[in-house]
């Protein structure tokens, strides 16, 4: 079994970023192996970089159905076990119901949205992690793994494209 | 010659970069330092005006709504006919104040409209802080406010269940589904901000920061996740904003009373929302740029130039709803509507109507058509605080002066507020004390979005003319 290193490339921009993801693939990583890291949303397009998946489009449509449903419950089956009769109006009226329906669908709709996040990026996470504190001030890190026999070729071909810095990933409390 | 052409493109270009925050880029950590200073730097007059607006919401809402809790609501003027009173007027006030919140970051985000960036995050507290004053000005006017929990559904012994053929009913779900998405709305851009406010401080902050920041690195499922989600909010938000303040209006459309009962009331009521919220957007970044530092930076002319015209539109809007459901109104003929109808013109609050006409329709239409006006902080500060006592005005008139009139003469009565003008001045204090904290603990500018603009934003030569161009990035 190979040894494999971590290391973190810091770039000023995001064109040599995008060259330099084309230079480790060049050099036998695969998309999996490598990640960016940046402190404004850089569209894969950009990058050269596959799709990114999200489950939040999913979650959402989730949410909205449960909300739908806690909506109908409220709506159509708890008048019948709580029957209040309002100025001659029946017992299931269909204006009022659409209006606690939609509420309760978007409440749904938003909230799994949100857990979403939480779920697909694995919020909260406090542990240590690959990460420098320029990247929030705009560097672009591109965070990945190499055979540890070829780790010079690597650094060394980062630092041709431009790498301001190419150092071992260290996970760091953040 | 050329040399003439050139320095002329040279000032043409030095004028766009100073007119338009997105020409003006500034490197990521300048400008992270420029807002972190802004968070950090207080000086001596912000904690006596914090230690003032701290005495008045001692005094004013948590000592004056003890004695309201302890006394009933007979300290208050609330009395037949007249059962609703500021309370409700406040209800509305500052729900309409959190409408823009959402409008300016979620419309404009859905419209791409470029010079959102740097405001958007003080729009949205906006909205958190002043949904938070419409429900404390509820729980006021519920007086026997430890049985609110009654709102919720929930067998019980007593057979209590909640009507959901009631607006009153709707206005709960309503207004909880919009609190509880405005703030989500508001934590997820701000997630960015708080890792970047991570990573820049010590002692406390540091561990604040971290805390809220949950781990956010930056990568790029992270950012693909936030982006998908703050896409579905941009859009879902919209029709919840607007069903709020519609529900809001079916309080009072729903009942059968002279003045109340018109269809037209909830686009009204929105329109009328959006109105005093621009207005108070304005009014918050206008002070926001005399008193923090650095905002001269990121809030320019350009941006309350575009706010004054988003001002001037929804004015003629709130203009049009407001004359058809009048005219209709009038035309109507009944006895009682035409009794009511005098009573807002020539009753003892006559002043209150034609003020409200004068502050949201004038004066807005005699000023913001000037650019010069409109892009002018002060000016525009101004016709935003009169354009909110117009408001404030427009819902005093709908609600205690409305249900003085009704279809029993014998009992109209005018109503005198009690205890509800020192609940009035605590909420204010309150919305404004909790702005100041906010001000002093979160980045007010989400600068990772300003950078992203400032990314997509490039100057073209077309002809002779050098003009602003704007790549699809999102």
């Amino acid at each position: 079994m190979t040894d494999s290193r971590s290391y973190l490339a810091i770039f000023a921009d995001i064109d040599p970023a995008s060259y330099a993801l084309d230079r480790l693939r060049e050099l036998g990583l695969s998309d999996e192996q490598m990640n960016v890291i940046s402190g404004i949303p850089v569209t894969e397009a950009m990058l050269g970089r596959p799709r990114q998946w999200t489950n939040v489009p999913r979650l959402a449509l989730g949410g909205a159905v449960g909300g739908f449903l806690l909506g109908a419950f409220l709506a159509f089956v708890a008048p019948v076990m709580y029957p209040i009769h309002v100025g001659g109006q029946g017992i299931l009226p269909g204006a009022p119901s659409v209006v606690v329906l939609f509420e309760l669908t978007m409440l749904g709709m938003l909230a799994a949205t949100f857990l979403g996040i939480f779920l697909d990026s694995r919020y909260p996470s406090y542990t240590p992690k690959e990460y420098v504190p320029e990247i929030s001030d705009g560097r672009i890190a591109i965070l990945f793994e190499c055979p540890a026999e070829k780790e010079n070729k690597f650094i060394e071909a980062m630092q041709a494209i431009g790498a301001e810095s190419v150092k071992p990933a260290e996970a760091q409390k953040l | 010659m050329p040399a003439m052409h050139n320095t002329t493109e040279q000032h043409e270009i030095e004028h766009l970069r100073q007119e338009h925050l997105m020409l003006d880029p500034r490197p990521r950590g300048e400008m992270n330092s420029m807002v972190m200073d802004a968070m950090l730097t207080t000086s001596w007059k912000f904690w006596v005006v914090f230690a003032v607006l701290s005495v008045v919401v001692a005094i004013c809402l948590f000592y004056t709504w003890g004695y309201l809790i302890a006394e009933g609501t007979g300290v208050a003027g609330l009395t037949n006919p007249v059962y609703w009173g500021i309370f409700l007027v406040n209800t509305v006030f500052w729900i309409g104040i959190s409408h823009a919140g959402t409008f300016v970051s979620a419309l404009l985000r859905v419209f791409k409209a470029e010079y959102r960036r740097p405001f958007t995050r003080a729009a949205e507290l906006m909205t958190t802080f002043g949904l938070a004053q419409a429900a404390l000005s509820v729980f006021m006017h519920m007086g026997r406010v430890w049985l609110s929990y009654w709102l919720f559904p929930y067998p019980n012994e007593r057979a209590l269940w909640p009507n959901f053929h009631s607006p009153l009913s709707w206005d709960f779900l309503a207004i909880n589904t919009y609190l509880l998405g405005s703030t989500m709305y508001l934590f997820m851009p701000l997630i960015p901000d708080l890792a970047m406010a991570r990573d820049r401080s010590t002692g406390w902050r540091k561990t604040f920061y971290r805390i809220l920041s949950l781990g956010f690195r930056g990568t790029e499922g992270e950012w693909t996740h936030l982006r998908a989600a703050m896409n579905i909010f941009a859009f879902a938000i919209l029709p919840v904003m607007f069903s709020v303040h519609t529900i809001v209006s079916w309080d009072f459309a729903a009942a059968m009373r002279p003045g109340w009962n018109s269809t037209i009331f909830g686009p009204y009521f929105v329109v009328g929302a959006l109105h005093s919220g621009i207005a108070a957007v304005a009014m918050v970044l206008v002070v926001i740029r005399s008193t923090v530092k650095n905002m001269k930076y990121f809030l320019r002319a350009e941006h309350f130039g575009a706010l004054g015209m988003l001002m001037l539109i929804v004015s003629m809007g709130w203009a049009y709803f407001f004359f058809n459901d009048y005219m209709v109104q009038w035309y109507g003929g009944n006895k009682f509507t035409d009794a009511l109808l005098h009573f807002h013109e020539k009753g003892p609050t006559d002043w209150m109507w034609f003020a409200m006409l004068i502050l949201n329709v004038a004066i807005p239409w005699l000023t913001l058509w000037s650019k010069k006006i409109r892009s002018s902080p002060w000016a525009l500060f101004f016709i935003g605080l009169g354009i909110n006592i117009g408001m404030w005005f427009e819902r005093f008139i709908i609600i205690p002066t409305s249900l003085a009139i009704n279809f029993m003469p014998f009992t109209w009565r005018t109503y005198k507020p009690g205890v509800e003008i020192p609940l009035s001045i605590g909420t204010l204090a309150f919305f404004v004390l909790l702005y100041m904290a906010a001000s002093r603990l979160v980045p007010l500018v989400p600068v990772w979005e300003v950078q992203e603009g400032q990314l997509a934003h490039t100057l073209r030569k077309v002809g002779k003319e050098t003009i602003v161009s704007v790549a699809e990035m999102e």
